[in-house]
């Protein structure tokens, strides 16, 4: 029995609705299966050049406790998730950007051969011009293989995500992309030594030229120095050395 | 690791069926070479290479993770 009862592909029109399918056909909720999505699929334009997203949907702990009761457990369930989905059955733009994002990530991730769980959320603008956005939160064990150098690797992996997301959602989605919360930390990081910089500058009189770093990370100390009473700041240089520079007001 | 680059790759072009990916058998350095429609080129290697830059970042974990090295070309199509 087992095999085909555990995993299952399905193809639909949309990753959404080959997820809703798979379940559909398992009778299984969401939170009891694991998707891997093989092809996120393309609206085209006009109908053109548009393809069918594939999935793979394998049920949790399939190995050790559905190997024999496969069917029986399969239709018990049927009729509740039926319903659970039926609520949310036109999934709403928000949501498909949460769960696309997620799966994007987690794909990528996987085949990268890391392991980490994968979640998504929307947060809250950083300042009154920015949108709100998707977070995508990774979580596990040693994790420093998807952050890299000057965080090479994990501004690649959100490059790439939001490309991809923003493909398959048709529009561009602000992406953001943290493991085991090291953005957080680093900027709490990057806040002190915006602070320290400019208080040297200011001491000494001379211009204070930060290490390179990515685009992001140099946002946050202009962010932090803007409303600074005695410094201003500018980057410098050709990317990816491109760096920092506090200097006094003239 | 040759999944991992099919896997972007067909998800930013517009026609995924073109998509190939070639790796060498070898030793511990793995050279990957990937093919697109020449409509898609630009979207797999971006501006001044970015994407295919951070292909290769992505790549590079890919391959750490066999305790090995992995070069990437993006080639036209004949």
């Amino acid at each position: 029995m087992g095999q085909e009862h555990t995993t299952l592909e399905v193809i639909a029109p949309s990753v959404e609705e080959a997820i809703a399918e798979g379940l559909n056909q398992l009778g299984l909720s969401r939170d009891r299966v694991d998707v891997d999505v093989l092809d996120i699929g393309s609206k085209g334009l006009f109908g053109l050049g548009s393809r069918q997203a594939r999935v793979r949907i394998k049920i949790k702990g399939a190995d050790a406790d559905l190997a024999g009761t496969g069917d029986s457990a399969g239709s018990e369930a049927a009729p509740v998730s039926r319903a659970a989905w039926k609520e949310n059955e036109i999934p709403t733009d928000e949501e498909f950007i949460l769960t696309t994002s997620a799966e994007v990530v987690r794909t990528l991730i996987d085949k990268m051969k890391v392991r980490a769980r994968v979640t998504a959320k929307y947060v809250a603008p950083v300042d009154d011009k920015d949108e709100r956005m998707v977070q995508v939160e990774v979580q596990g064990d040693d994790l420093s293989i998807l952050i890299g150098r000057r965080s090479e690797t994990l501004n690649a992996l959100q490059y790439i995500s939001s490309l991809i997301v923003c493909k398959q959602v048709g529009h561009w989605v602000p992406l953001m992309i943290d493991v085991q919360g090291y953005r957080q930390r680093r900027e709490r990081q990057l806040r002190q030594l915006a602070l320290r910089m400019a208080e040297q500058a200011v001491t000494t009189g001379k211009r204070q030229v930060l290490e390179p770093m990515p685009a992001n990370e140099r946002r946050v100390i202009h962010l932090e120095l803007r409303n600074h009473p005695q410094v201003t700041t500018e980057s410098v240089g050709e990317e990816p050395n491109r760096k920092v520079s506090i200097l006094l007001k003239k | 690791m040759k999944d991992l680059v099919e896997f972007i790759a067909r998800a930013l072009v517009d026609d995924p069926s073109k998509v190939q990916v070639w790796q060498d058998r070898g030793g511990s350095r793995v050279r990957l070479e990937l093919k697109v429609a020449k409509e898609d080129m630009g979207r797999v290697i971006g501006k001044n290479g970015r994407v295919a830059n951070a292909i290769r970042v992505l790549l590079r974990v890919a391959a750490a993770r066999e305790n090995k090295q992995a070069t990437l070309d993006v080639v036209e199509p004949r």
